[in-house]
């Protein structure tokens, strides 16, 4: 990384101020908050759980703000405070671009208004408790008596308030210090608000980085606040940071980080594999947690934010939210398990889309393919080799000078035959678009675009702003201008346009989209990004904005794939920088990795922790982007990439090609295994993406997620649960590991995938050490579970429609188990009207024998069975279910079974055949390899309720 | 259910038949099971033996029948998977009536494929066969000329004993006194000049070369100036070098309507220089230019003769010394040696000064030894070569067994791609040169055959690549190096040029030195022939 290309806190002047204030609150010997509410001013909703009022601060009386704070229906609060009447406006925009829809405001909840606070108690039982403190404002959030979430208990919210900026007077020369006084009356005495502000004007009009000066026209409008948990320890999320997924520390007690958490979306060239510097994408909401209960905390700012983090005990957490601009819009979120944050959150912001099946297959990447002949021969070698792929990315270099849309005529002189010959084996093509457009007037994207002038525009608010990216001089589209919109949407057409505008007329249905950049990323604008002071539509400042407007490049391209069928195919759209929301609109990656140890160590936790906020479909790039991996590190990656949600290998254009196929052995057949693996557990991967869908509960799960009590798990975050499939992954990131530590949170016995090796969790916790040569991948199955696979390998995804599945029980200790199977056609949104089966199997064993089931869940569940829609009811005959009622269950593998059985056969049918190996049983104290019984092909169909009886 | 034999091979055929109690064993001994196991769409056998004819075994494979046309053999992943595979034009893999017989269409097209294939190796063999006869002519040739060499070596090395002999002597008369001479600290002084003239020269020369390659590689960066580096360093870098050598800034060259295709245009921004006031008799840069190397190859003897010459009385110069011209060649040599013996004694008596003529005569004996001794050292070089040559001539690691591809040594092949124009002399050096003006990039000099070791040396796959290794250095990358892919043709040429990574290059060749003859049966066992 060249770090002086980014901003220190101590270098951007709001952050400066922001600590200055904290470190000042921190010596005096006492403090108190300068903002109370004006109690004359309170408003109070008689229809619903609401309330506003002013709020006045003693440094300057005559400024007013306004405080709005709902009680929404499930129990989140909502605070939003913004300056009445200032000078100039704040923004207010960042949480409509972020929800999904305005939330519902409870009715049935009422404030209680007292002489010095207001209360709402809420939740089952009343226990939930809400607090406004008049003067000074602080809000609490109480559970019991334990006191959850408090804003501004430290006092170190400000709202920097709009002013004039004092004119100095030609020839009278001001002395050192006085600049900036308020009142002309004062001058040359003491600053009378210096005990909360300072007593400089630091960087309040303008400020420098390096070579760039940044106007600042509107003056100083930053934004500070204190949000403790007084009762909870750990904290994690607001990604994206490369560091542990429980956030360490930053301010405090020996932190380990010098810096706040910094969100700013940035292009950081080959980041730092432990920092608290901002990465490509932004989400502003945390996870805190102890083993009583989880908080979350949602701060819908757009601007740029600094998060300093401590604990002033061992037993709180206190954070420190400073951001540039914008306004004060935070959501409490009671929780109280990680499981109702996840709820809460998703509600305001929505949850993960559904993917598109294929996009769960394993892509494959490199800057660049260099032709349509390279593209060919690539498949052909993934072909030969048996490794299955379901996709082909194409980076900038298949665009004539970056002018993208528009294919390198050499290179590429049959794109539309090359994306059809990928799609004749069912595979998928991504290619790169992204959102700088070259300034030449024939490149058609540029030029309508200029003349519908929906490009950003430079501080002046006149013209086309300009910068060099890698198409050279660029300008780039501002999608907060709506004009933009149908427009953009239009491009991706594959077919003439009746308006005569231009369409990508050489592209198919096949073809998704990769949008990379979006942070945004100019390559000579300071930190790589846009100037502060560049205009958006409606005249915000580009600070105002500058963390949602990936988001909005990567919400647009979804659209715009989705409308270019009919019936719409859902659309894949990877994104590298992200807002609260994103998860909506598709995938994003870790961004620019490099091919060493820790950055792959770093990845997963990376990827755990933007599951944390919501964009649960990413992963890193397998092999590293930069460097050329030895064969062992490129293996371990690819067992990361395999048990990760987004697959993808992805190398630099200065690396060696470095495809699986190259590989020697034995290199090349345990990567053609870990491929071969990843396929036939797609049906766990989807099953777990439609329960993100529906509930925002990661598909990645750490573990304070599945054992939120479990003190000792709080901080592990290198090992992780796939869904609710019972799956334990422990990814080998270490050079020459032979072996790998395991830790098992519960008094449960787990089996490892592959041996059926027994492992037995202790209920205090307890570490097992498992094999992990190479070819290990440490993989388990929770005895309980039941998971569902389809074993033969395939080239694509598409093409094991037709497949049989494998049903592997894993016994717990009371000897039963369950799992769900979700399928649906994987393409289209037929799922929203019912066509699609959810399946729930069981075992349980009994003295004598063993009973396997499989049950309907749609019917009795049908409002939470898919996204986007709640059913009221569900058809089992549904055309989908019809579909594949050919498709059957070929195996059942059941493990822990302790005896051989007398005979197996389907309820009401045919006796069946199968295998027993003797080993120890799941309710034995004994380790070894477990008993498994396989019985052979039940024939039964996968989209019916049936029954197996094993006879003990 | 469907036939328990689909999917299985010819030559298996018979080992899929019930035993006795149908049952049936897997191929690889290791499991029985029973018949109706087999291809029942469940995998038993290890060996995937029991599902030849379903996916059911990751392991397995499926014939496919492809009547019309030729069998042929894919993996079971390919098998009920709801594609067509162009290997099983029968359709045979997936359930009836999922694809159509295409095995007439796709077998004709074939046929003639094959047919057009075989025609052009026979063509391409009949060349080949000259270069084989080339190779041997070449053997003959060489064999000759080792043979005349051998021969002239003895000579040359005749002549260069005498030689060395004559300049020997004529040194060792001379030697003594111009020591003497060489002592006079005026020669010591200018020969000391000399030297740290030289030295500095060198020193200039090399700094002259830094430079110009320094602004070579800050040319590249700047016109090449990749901005995924996103490093601001590199951008510095750049302006610093536009600003040094006066270049517009490469981010706005083009911007104005003056664009300047390609190179950035360079603009003169810096003032002429104001001419620089030399000291009297110092010299100006031009004149170090042109005038430094003649003055350091003054003949520092000579002119210390001269000197001498120069500031003694012309006395010495007796009859003795003139007798020189008028004596016949035929006896000058003994006169020499005469003459030497005499003056030597007369110097060593002290009567005579050595003169300057003899010091000239031994440099001039000395100078056609050393033209003796490199004609002697060629004659050796080129036998060394053609020794060389006859060993590789019929190498399976050198020009191949048949000698196919000597006539091919030093070939140079080209193809234009627009930006460049690639080379390759085979054997030798592949390059790339730019159309439009810069730096030629060697891409590497022939360093193998196939370099896969699987690959047998001398089987007809050991040479469809050469590897060429070593080329220039990428600028932030490794060396450039180029693989040739080498096929059947009725040209030598580079049929295309790609860059797969950065500075690996690969170019496909056609030779009619890969044209095999057809194998005279080949035409009849067609049929038996795999896809």
């Amino acid at each position: 990384v060249k770090s002086h290309d980014f901003k220190t806190c101590s270098q951007a002047g709001f952050c400066r101020r922001g600590r200055a204030l904290a470190s000042r609150a921190k010596e005096a010997s006492s403090w108190t908050s300068p903002y109370s509410i004006d109690l004359s001013t309170i408003e109070v909703a008689h229809d619903s759980a609401k309330f506003t009022a002013q709020v006045k601060s003693s440094l300057y009386p005559d400024v007013k703000f306004g405080l709005d704070v709902r009680l929404h229906t499930d129990g989140v609060v909502r605070v939003r405070m913004d300056e009445i009447n200032g000078l100039k406006k704040r923004y207010d925009e960042a949480a409509s671009w972020a929800l999904i829809s305005e939330p519902e405001v409870s009715k049935s909840m009422k404030w209680s208004v007292g002489k010095t606070e207001f209360k709402a108690k809420f939740g089952e039982g009343q226990d939930f408790e809400i607090v406004v403190q008049f003067n000074p404002l602080k809000i609490v959030l109480l559970k019991g008596s334990k006191e959850q979430i408090v804003l501004n208990g430290q006092g170190l919210l400000h709202m920097e308030h709009f002013r004039s900026k004092k004119v100095e007077v030609e020839g009278e020369p001001k002395p050192e210090g006085s600049e900036g006084v308020e009142d002309a009356q004062t001058v040359i005495q003491v600053k009378p608000n210096a005990w909360f502000e300072g007593e400089d004007e630091d960087a309040y009009w303008e400020e420098t980085f390096g070579s760039w000066t940044d106007s600042k026209p509107k003056g100083p409008e930053s934004l500070s606040v204190d949000i403790s948990f007084p009762n909870h320890a750990n904290i994690y999320g607001i990604p994206q940071h490369a560091t542990r997924l429980s956030l360490p520390s930053t301010t405090g007690e020996s932190p380990q980080f010098e810096d706040p958490y910094r969100l700013y979306n940035t292009d950081v060239f080959e980041y730092i594999a432990s920092s608290p510097m901002s990465l490509y994408g932004s989400i502003p909401i945390l996870h805190a947690h102890s083993a009583e209960s989880t908080v979350g905390i949602f701060h819908s700012v757009g601007s740029e934010t600094w998060i300093d983090v401590s604990h002033a005990t061992d037993k709180s957490t206190e954070t420190h939210w400073i951001s540039e601009s914008g306004i004060l819009d935070v959501f409490l979120m009671p929780g109280p398990t990680p499981a109702d944050v996840f709820a809460q959150y998703s509600r305001l912001t929505g949850t993960p889309v559904l993917p598109a099946h294929w996009a769960l297959g394993y892509h494959q990447c490199r800057w660049n393919y260099i032709s349509s002949d390279d593209v060919r021969t690539v498949q052909k070698r993934f072909d030969e080799e048996g490794m299955p792929v379901d996709v082909f990315w194409l980076d900038i270099e298949y665009s004539q000078d970056h002018k993208y849309f528009m294919w390198e005529p050499k290179n590429f002189p049959d794109p539309v035959d090359m994306i059809n010959d990928v799609a004749a084996t069912g595979r998928h093509m991504v290619v790169i678009v992204d959102p700088h457009l070259k300034r030449v007037s024939e490149y058609p994207v540029y030029k309508e675009a200029s003349e519908r002038g929906v490009l950003v525009k430079p501080k002046s608010g006149e013209g086309e702003y300009e910068g060099w990216c890698w198409s050279g001089s660029s300008s780039w589209i501002d999608f907060f201008n709506p004009g933009a919109w149908d427009w953009w949407k239009s491009l991706f057409k594959p077919y003439q346009l009746a308006s005569g505008g231009w369409s990508w007329t050489q592209s198919t249905e096949a073809v998704h989209i990769w949008n990379d950049m979006n942070e945004p990323s100019v390559f000579n604008g300071p930190e790589i990004s846009m100037p502060r002071d560049n205009v958006h539509h409606n005249g915000w400042e580009h600070r105002d904005v500058h963390n949602i407007n990936g988001m909005l490049f990567s919400n647009l391209t979804y659209q715009a794939l989705l409308e270019r069928s009919d019936p719409p195919q859902r659309p894949f759209v990877l994104t590298r920088s992200f807002f609260a929301g994103s998860q909506r609109f598709g995938a994003m990656w870790t961004g620019d990795n490099l091919g060493t140890w820790e950055h792959m160590e770093v990845g997963v936790k990376m990827v755990l922790a933007n599951g944390i906020a919501g964009m649960s479909f990413g992963g890193s790039d397998v092999g590293g982007f930069f460097g050329n991996p030895e064969p062992e590190m490129l293996v371990r990656w690819y067992q990361v990439g395999a048990m990760a949600p987004f697959f993808r290998a992805h190398a630099h254009i200065d690396t060696k090609r470095r495809e699986p196929y190259l590989l020697d052995q034995p290199y090349k057949d345990i990567v053609r295994d870990i491929l071969r693996l990843r396929y036939t557990m797609l049906p766990v991967w989807y099953t777990a993406f439609r329960e993100t869908t529906v509930t925002g509960l990661p598909v990645l799960r750490p573990h304070y997620v599945m054992f939120p009590e479990d003190k000792n798990g709080f901080d592990v975050d290198d090992q992780y649960y796939i869904g609710s499939s019972g799956l334990l992954v422990k990814p080998v990131t270490e050079k020459g590991a032979t072996e790998a530590s395991v830790y098992l949170a519960e008094d449960q016995v787990y089996y490892d995938y592959f041996s059926h090796q027994v492992y037995r969790g202790s209920a205090k916790g307890k570490n097992i050490t498992v094999p992990a040569a190479l070819h290990q991948l440490p993989l388990f199955i929770r005895g309980g579970s039941i998971v569902s696979t389809r074993e033969r390998p395939r080239r694509a995804s598409t093409l094991m429609k037709r497949d049989p599945f494998t049903l592997r029980i894993a016994l717990d200790k009371k000897g039963s188990a369950r799992g769900e199977l979700y399928v649906d056609d994987g393409e289209t949104y037929s799922h929203r009207n019912g066509e699609f089966i959810w399946r729930q199997f069981f075992a349980d064993k009994g003295k004598k024998e063993l009973r396997i089931l499989s049950k309907d869940l749609a019917a009795s569940r049908p409002s939470d069975a898919v996204d986007g829609v709640a059913l009221k009811s569900f058809n089992p005959a549904n055309e989908f279910a019809k579909s594949i009622s050919g498709v059957r269950v070929e195996r059942i593998v059941v493990l822990g079974l302790g005896s051989k059985p007398k005979s197996v056969k389907v309820e009401g049918g045919q006796t069946l055949e199968w295998e027993y190996t003797p080993g120890v049983a799941s309710n034995d104290k004994k380790d070894g390899a477990a008993g498994v019984l396989v019985i052979k092909d039940p024939a039964t169909s996968i989209a019916n309720n049936w029954e197996i009886l094993v006879q003990l | 259910s469907r036939d328990k034999t689909i999917g299985v091979a010819p030559g298996l055929l018979s080992k899929y038949a019930p035993s006795s109690g149908d049952k049936w064993t897997c191929l690889d001994g290791s499991k029985q099971i029973s018949w109706k196991a087999v291809n029942d769409d469940y995998c038993d056998c290890k060996d995937g033996s029991d599902e030849p004819g379903t996916s059911a075994c990751a392991n397995s494979t499926f014939y496919c029948r492809n009547d019309g046309h030729i069998g042929s053999t894919i993996p079971a992943w390919q098998v009920n998977d709801g594609l067509c595979e162009a290997a099983c034009c029968d359709g045979s893999d997936e359930l009836p009536g999922v694809c159509p017989n295409r095995c007439k269409e796709i077998g004709e097209a074939y046929r003639t494929k094959r047919d057009a294939e075989r025609k052009l190796r026979k063509t391409g063999a009949k060349i080949r066969s000259t270069y084989i006869a080339y190779a041997h002519k070449e053997k003959k040739r060489l064999e000759l000329v080792l043979q005349s060499n051998v021969q002239e070596i003895a000579l040359q090395e005749k002549e260069v004993e005498r030689l060395k002999d004559i300049a020997e002597r004529t040194e060792s008369i001379s030697a003594a006194a111009l020591e003497h001479k060489k002592e006079s600290p005026l020669y010591q002084s200018i020969i000391k000049h000399s030297n740290a003239l030289k030295s500095l020269q060198r020193e200039h020369k090399k700094h002259l070369e830094r430079e110009k390659a320094l602004g070579d590689i800050l040319d590249a960066l700047r016109k090449g100036y990749n901005p995924n580096y996103q490093d601001m360093a590199v951008l510095e870098a750049v302006r610093g070098w536009e600003y040094l050598a006066g270049l517009p800034h490469i981010n706005d060259v083009g911007k104005e309507d003056s664009e300047a295709e390609g190179d950035g245009e360079v603009k003169e921004v810096t003032e002429e220089p104001v001419a620089e006031v030399l000291e009297d008799g110092m010299w100006s840069e031009e004149d170090l230019e042109k005038n430094l190397d003649p003055l350091l190859n003054t003949d520092y003897v000579s002119l210390l003769l001269e000197h001498d010459e120069h500031v003694q009385t012309p006395a010495s110069e007796s009859v003795l010394f003139d007798l020189a011209s008028y004596i016949p060649d035929s006896i000058y040599p003994q006169y020499e040696e005469l003459k030497d013996a005499v003056i030597s004694w007369l110097e060593k008596l002290g009567i005579v000064k050595p003169s300057p003529d003899a010091a000239a005569d031994s440099s001039k004996a000395r100078q056609v030894l050393t033209d003796a001794e490199n004609k002697l050292n060629d004659l050796k070089r080129d036998q060394e070569r053609a020794k060389e040559d006859m060993e590789d001539i019929f190498n399976p690691e050198g020009f191949g067994s048949e000698g196919e591809w000597k006539k091919l040594d030093g070939m140079c092949l080209e193809k234009d791609t627009g930006e460049y124009t690639y080379e390759v002399c085979l054997f030798g050096e592949a390059k790339q040169k730019p159309n439009h003006g810069g730096s030629t990039f060697s891409l590497g000099k022939f360093k193998s055959w196939n370099p896969d070791q699987d690959v047998p040396v001398g089987s007809p796959e050991f040479y469809t690549k050469q590897t060429y290794k070593h080329g220039t250095r990428c600028w932030n990358g490794p060396e450039r190096n180029v693989i040739l892919e080498l096929s059947c043709g009725l040209e030598n040429a580079i049929q295309s040029i790609i860059e797969l990574e950065k500075c690996e290059y690969q170019f496909t060749v056609t030779t009619p030195a890969l044209c095999l003859p057809l194998d005279p049966e080949n035409g009849k066992d067609a049929g038996r022939e795999e896809l």
